[in-house]
């Protein structure tokens, strides 16, 4: 009803047909009947001013609720009972008694004039309703707009407002990069108009006026095509199926459908614009990646290189000058610094296949032990002097993972845990087996880290002191986490009760570990 | 008593590090022929007759797992392989295909010369046919009569852990792929039950390393191996 309501435009009779057919007739016809037969009834007991009263409350009625001309046939119909019936001689059109043409007068007269009042005040509160129905409809419309994101998103509500406030099937479309107006690349709606005119909406679009329906000379056109205009220029265009032509055409609904397309556009242009925004952070964020992953490379590897070079050459020039001590340090220098640059390179690349996602996961069945005891030989040189605590009371479940990327990352955080505490203090690994998962800590005796910093520890190439002789650009943890997400696991730090750190990595441990037939013994 | 030093054919195509290689093996006095590729390197296995092969996996004209696959066709030399990092496939497949021991470079000179040692020993031990015992460390193996000793305790093992163990010990210092190992200790059809390996390999540890955790004797490659360690310092 509301929607039939809405689309009302000021002609009494129109609406009145459209809104009851000719149900105001019946009534302007049958008050006036009944009243005759109640005035009838109670004849004995009333005057004939007092018949005219009621006769007049009856057309008031009909003027309320069904509109002036049922209200005018009412009057009318009274007024030739009430000669009929009531005005001597009875059962005769002719009224004898002055007073009574005097009062019928006076009566349709006020009856006519109270009708095109009660008509006014029934326009007038149609009006606001449908004031308050559009600016309603226009509060749905951008309320949901303002919660919508993505472009395919305000499409869709933009298609759905504009359905069942049109009732017309409807859709957005949008040019391509050749300016091309095309059909979205998401599946349709239901309600979405399908089989538009392509080159209908691309006039429209390139012209900016509304085509189609209506404005179209040829007559098989089904379709309204109205621009979206932007503020640089249409943005696409509104396909919409002419089912009702005044719905649309009338002033107001086409004030209410520029203000739908209005909010549509505005709020399209917001979404692209927070996401050229967004694209041009994650531009900047890049470059600025770009720019301190070439200057940690440069500087870390420049100063190994240039170690190597100067002995090197010095070798190279004055070696036999030199005396055994200093040749060995020399050849010592050379070959530690080498190294340094090996693992940097390496660390590098592996953080680049990470990145880029090349990294396939070899899965097999292990024992956490024995992945930590080949860590910890990969480290054997620099952990000399060093005692490791072990406490692996579950080292023998098997757990399900990429046995050489666990290994770097156990080997990264031994690594740190050798590098950033002092000579001597043990490191502790603790294994434990929980419902959650798998649970290895390794734990150092060093400084530990700010808590402000224990998040930005895993981000790539940070270091909590950024100038000093530790070598290593900052890509240590984050390949760590990197490697342990990849394997549905965590990794996380935290500091030591007494000083130092502990890095804690959760595994998931698959539900059907393998199990084995145990052996007979022979 | 003055035995020729066994000649080394090394094929790598870096000229630089070939050069290096060559320098580092003639002064632990082997003698050593170089080529550039693999046709080079095939040729010359075939005239020179090399005591083994050091192999470059990524060589210009052939891939250096087919120099592996021809060359095992009608030689048993030992060949020791270079890869880059981050090649546990090639390695492994390398391995598997025939070749006797891997480096990855970069690696320290004397690793390779302890590597070299190994495999030629493990020659000079060969002809006389089945090997009667190790001894490593406090380790000691008597391949013959079955029997496994930890400084002067006798282990006892299972009939599976003394399989594995014994594959092992018969490539002392060289490491085997869990695809040999499954497929000499438990047979062909099991070469993808890998979780028998790491149990048993455990189970192993457990029996005869003082710390498990931290193996002297058995150790892990991974992604590739186990090796027997057959020096301990």
């Amino acid at each position: 009803m509301m929607s039939q309501d809405s689309k009302s435009n000021g002609n009494c009779t129109g609406v009145s047909r459209a809104r009851y057919g000719y149900w105001p007739w019946f009534w302007g016809v049958v008050v006036p009947l009944i009243l005759t037969l109640l005035d009838w009834l109670f004849r004995q007991w009333l005057t004939s001013s007092n018949i005219l009263m009621f006769d007049l409350l009856g057309v008031f009625f009909v003027a309320i609720r069904f509109g002036f001309w049922p209200s005018i046939l009412a009057s009318l119909i009274n007024a030739a009972s009430f000669a009929f019936f009531f005005a001597p001689p009875i059962f005769s059109f002719a009224i004898a008694d002055r007073e009574n043409l005097a009062g019928l007068a006076v009566t349709i007269l006020v009856g006519a004039v109270t009708s095109k009042l009660a008509q006014t005040i029934r326009f007038q509160k149609r009006e606001a309703e449908q004031r308050e129905h559009r600016a309603s409809a226009l509060y749905r419309l951008s309320k949901e707009l303002a919660e919508a994101q993505l472009e395919s998103e305000i499409v869709e509500i933009g298609v759905r407002h504009v359905y069942s406030e049109f009732g017309s099937r409807n859709t957005l479309l949008f040019p391509d990069h050749n300016g091309l107006i095309g059909y979205p690349g998401e599946p349709p709606l239901e309600i979405s108009l399908q089989g538009a005119d392509l080159d209908r909406a691309q006039s429209a679009f390139q012209k900016g006026q509304i085509t189609g329906y209506g404005t179209d000379p040829v007559a098989n056109v089904t379709a309204l095509y109205v621009p979206l205009n932007g503020s640089t220029g249409p943005l696409g265009v509104l396909a919409l199926e002419a089912v009702d032509l005044p719905q649309i055409s009338a002033p107001e609904q086409r004030q209410l459908l520029d203000t739908f397309l209005n909010q549509i556009v505005h709020t399209l242009e917001r979404a692209r614009l927070a996401e050229q925004a967004q694209d041009a952070t994650l531009k900047i964020e890049a470059e600025t990646l770009r720019n301190s992953l070439l200057s940690s490379i440069s500087h870390d590897l420049r100063t190994p290189l240039a170690t190597i070079v100067t002995a090197a050459t010095t070798l190279e020039a004055d070696g036999e000058r030199l005396d055994d001590a200093h040749r060995k340090k020399l050849v010592a220098a050379i070959s530690e610094e080498a190294q340094r640059m090996s693992d940097l390179t390496t660390k590098i690349l592996a953080m680049a296949r990470l990145e880029a996602g090349e990294v396939v996961l070899n899965r097999q069945w292990y024992a956490p032990e024995e992945i930590i005891g080949s860590a910890l030989r990969r480290l054997d040189k620099r952990l000399k002097g060093r005692s490791i605590n072990l406490n692996m009371k579950d080292g023998q479940a098997l757990i399900y993972v990429d046995a050489v990327l666990l290994q770097q990352v156990l080997v990264n955080l031994l690594d740190n845990a050798d590098k950033y505490s002092p000579a001597g203090l043990p490191i502790d690994i603790e294994l434990q087996t929980t419902p959650l998962g798998l649970f290895i800590s390794i734990v150092d005796r060093g400084a530990g880290v700010p808590d402000s910093m224990q998040q930005k520890i895993f981000n790539k190439f940070f270091r909590v002191h950024a100038e000093t002789a530790q070598s290593g650009v900052g890509l240590g943890l984050s390949i760590c986490r990197s490697i342990v997400e990849a394997h549905g696991g965590m990794i996380e730090m935290s500091n030591r009760d007494g000083g130092g750190a502990v890095f804690k990595l959760r595994l998931p441990i698959p539900e059907h570990a393998p199990t084995i037939t145990p052996e007979e013994r022979g | 008593m003055i035995q020729p030093a066994p000649l080394l054919l090394v094929v790598e195509d870096d000229p630089q590090f070939r050069q290096l290689l060559n320098t580092t093996l003639e002064a632990q006095d082997y003698s050593v022929f170089a080529t550039a590729n693999g046709r080079d390197g095939l040729i010359a296995a075939r005239n020179r007759q090399p005591s083994l092969l050091i192999l470059d996996l990524g060589l210009p004209d052939m891939d250096g797992q087919d120099v592996i696959r021809r060359l095992r066709k009608w030689s048993d030399m030992p060949i020791i392989v270079l890869s880059a990092r981050n090649q546990e496939n090639d390695i492994t497949q390398a391995l598997d295909n025939g070749a006797d021991d891997y480096l990855i470079k970069p690696f320290n000179a004397a690793e390779l010369v302890s590597r070299i040692k190994a495999l030629l020993r493990r020659i000079a031990r060969m002809p006389g046919g089945s090997q009667e015992f190790l001894h490593v460390g406090e380790l000691k193996i008597e391949l013959t009569k079955r029997r496994v000793f930890v400084g002067v305790e006798e282990i006892h093992l299972t009939p599976i852990e003394f399989r594995l163990l014994c594959v092992l010990a018969r490539n002392a210092g060289l490491v085997v792929t869990h695809r040999q190992l499954l497929e000499k200790v438990w047979g062909p059809s099991f070469v993808e039950h890998s979780h028998y390996l790491r149990i048993y390999m455990g189970q192993l540890r457990h029996k005869i390393e003082a710390d498990p955790a931290r193996p002297r004797y058995l150790l892990t490659e991974a992604g590739i191996g186990y090796r027997l360690c057959d020096e301990v310092f």
